[in-house]
């Protein structure tokens, strides 16, 4: 029996050092858009298929997914400037050479991007070391030579990972990665060296998923509501993240977007919310809650 | 296995990772769509008229994610309860959209076509338009064929559909959207004019062929009876709702430029008695707008090729 080799201690909530965010606010809240390209012929790693229904192409999976670049995202945007919110993107790299009316449209706007690799059909899972690491270089290399910013942190692409990929984002320049869920409040991850911290995404308040399932967007805006409802009460004694994350072949539909629109007025709303990016939250993490998070920790695990 | 360089630094590019049709994202850059008499919004109901084989045959690929199977043979459940779809859902069906004033553009598929000759007579003497719609559901088009077995499927369908009605289908939707490398290529050599398999859009586009001219009319997924009753489990009042709330936001962003809602039905689900009534109120909230051009698939896509968007 195993856990997680060596990258996190346990730290239970109810203990832990408080946080208190910028402004006393209750509620780290950040908003992730998935920027994402999946390949009409996706390049296979013999581990996982992106599109297994078909021989590729599998044009009915590929369109679909294409509706939220060609329709969805601009939807997206017109909400998401409605509200003013600063977005974290979970960005494939390839969307800003790909389709650069979407690039132009989103670094105009006062977003930050987060690492999703190339592409959304294309896993980290069978890298070896020396090939992640160069794939996470080539992947800061080009963000910055196509938006002229440096990621901070990564969301791993279709959520892979290897076992080195913590103590290879700390190498390569990141300070946090999203992937581990397990939190709502950022937690640290040991690496080899240096720091690294999570600022947990989410997959219980993803579109994606449950958009696949018999869910619609009401529900999801329902829950988003009674997730930020609890997290706004218990942020009062101990500051919270909340994460709500978006795909526009999702969401971007026509029957769904004013659920989004509906979600961010009720979050918006409220005084006590720090609409944040990850980048932020991670920073602010690390120079303030970092040290009293990881002595507490090692306290507890001696 | 070992990933190749390639995989890990793809060549990056700009545009579409294949070559079908051009990239052209639906915002203020795109230019202006106008339907007849200054419409905001075309709907069109695709009838899907479609069964699978009663065994599988072994040269046909199959998509594992068939809705309501089939099991191990005979799957007497599922093959029977397609079977409704034709001797009982497709009634129902047709009378919804006559009450509405809706002329189906109907997808045929090769097995109904030379298997069910009332059916069949019934939608010519109607005046539906037929479309292609492959051999069957136990034959989907996919990669695996060679270049020169799926010009032959295709010409035989749409032979065979011809032979049958007295007409060439100008449209096409592959069995469960499928489609190889090469289908748009040999849609337009067989002189198709619209394919429905890509669902990437609210608007028609022309899609790139070496012979012909071929047009896409997308399919608005999320909508499409079996992903959103069977795939997704939606109940029928919600699937009403969304249809609905499709409607609106579609019929007021066709106030700026021309958009489009493409229905996809199958008799066997939405024909079933239960939600007889919920499709009559979605029909209904959908048509008799103002504004609204409820048509067929060959009269939208003859409309769009002369009437093209302009900036």
């Amino acid at each position: 029996m195993a856990l997680a080799p060596d990258r996190i201690d346990y730290s239970p909530i109810i203990e832990r050092p408080k946080i208190k965010w910028p402004n006393n606010a209750r509620v780290a809240f950040w908003v992730a858009p998935n920027i994402e390209h999946y390949e009409y012929l996706p390049a296979v790693d013999g581990v996982r298929n992106p599109w297994p229904r078909t021989p590729h192409p599998d044009v009915q999976n590929y369109s679909l997914h294409e509706y939220g670049n060609r329709v969805g995202v601009w939807r997206l945007m017109e909400v998401l400037d409605r509200h003013n919110i600063k977005c974290s993107t979970t960005l494939s790299v390839g969307v800003l050479e790909h389709f650069p009316q979407i690039a132009e449209a989103m670094l105009k706007r006062d977003w930050i991007f987060v690492n999703h690799g190339f592409y959304n059909t294309r896993y980290v899972t069978t890298y070896d070391e020396e090939q992640e690491r160069e794939f996470l270089l080539a992947c800061r290399e080009n963000f910055k030579r196509l938006s002229g910013m440096e990621f901070k942190g990564q969301s791993g692409p279709a959520a892979s990972n290897t076992d080195r990929t913590p103590d290879l984002l700390a190498e390569t320049g990141f300070i946090y990665q999203t992937d581990w869920k397990f939190d709502d409040q950022p937690v640290p991850i040991k690496v080899r060296s240096g720091k690294l911290v999570c600022v947990p995404y989410t997959a219980e308040l993803n579109d994606a998923r449950l958009l696949r399932l018999s869910y619609e967007s009401d529900y999801h805006a329902d829950i988003v509501k009674a997730q930020f409802d609890q997290l706004y009460e218990e942020g009062a004694e101990n500051g919270k993240t909340l994460c709500i994350a978006y795909h526009p072949l999702m969401t971007g539909r026509p029957h769904r977007i004013k659920h989004m629109d509906r979600v961010l007025d009720y979050i918006m709303s409220h005084d006590g919310v720090w609409q944040a990016t990850t980048d932020e939250i991670a920073e602010y993490y690390m120079a303030n809650c970092y040290d009293d998070a990881v002595a507490y920790a090692q306290s507890l695990n001696q | 296995m070992p990933v190749d360089r390639e995989h890990i630094l793809p060549q990056l590019h700009y545009g579409m990772d294949h070559d079908h049709y051009d990239w052209n994202p639906l915002n203020e850059s795109r230019a202006v769509l106008k339907w007849p008499n200054d419409a905001r919004l075309a709907v069109c109901v695709i009838v899907n008229q479609e069964q699978m084989e009663w065994a599988q045959p072994e040269d046909g690929y199959r998509s594992p994610t068939l809705a309501s199977g089939p099991g191990p043979y005979p799957d007497i459940t599922a093959w029977s309860g397609r079977e409704y779809g034709h001797r009982v859902g497709i009634f129902r069906l047709l009378d919804v959209l006559d009450k509405h004033g809706v002329k189906p553009t109907v997808a045929m598929d090769t097995l109904t076509a030379e298997n069910y000759p009332w059916l069949v007579k019934h939608h010519v003497d109607r005046g539906d338009e037929i479309i292609g719609h492959g051999i069957s559901l136990s034959r989907m088009i996919t990669s695996r064929m060679s270049e020169q077995e799926e010009r032959d499927y295709i010409s035989y369908c749409l032979d065979s559909l011809n032979n049958i009605t007295g007409s060439r289908p100008a449209g096409w939707l592959g069995p469960e959207f499928g489609e190889s490398v090469r289908t748009p290529q040999l849609l337009g050599e067989a002189g198709v004019r619209y394919v429905c398999d890509w669902t990437n859009d609210d608007q028609p586009f022309p899609m790139k062929t070496p012979q012909g001219e071929l047009y896409a009319l997308p399919v608005n997924m999320p909508l499409d009876d079996v992903s959103a009753l069977v795939d997704r489990c939606l109940g029928m009042d919600k699937y009403v709702q969304i249809i609905k709330d499709s409607f609106d936001v579609l019929y007021e962003e066709g106030a700026q430029n021309g958009r489009l809602l493409v229905l996809n039905l199958h008799p066997f689900l939405i024909g079933q008695a239960f939600r007889v009534k919920g499709l009559d109120e979605a029909i209904d909230y959908i048509t008799h707008r103002d504004g609204v051009w409820v048509a067929t698939g060959s009269e939208i896509i003859d409309w769009y090729r002369n009437n093209p968007p302009a900036a």
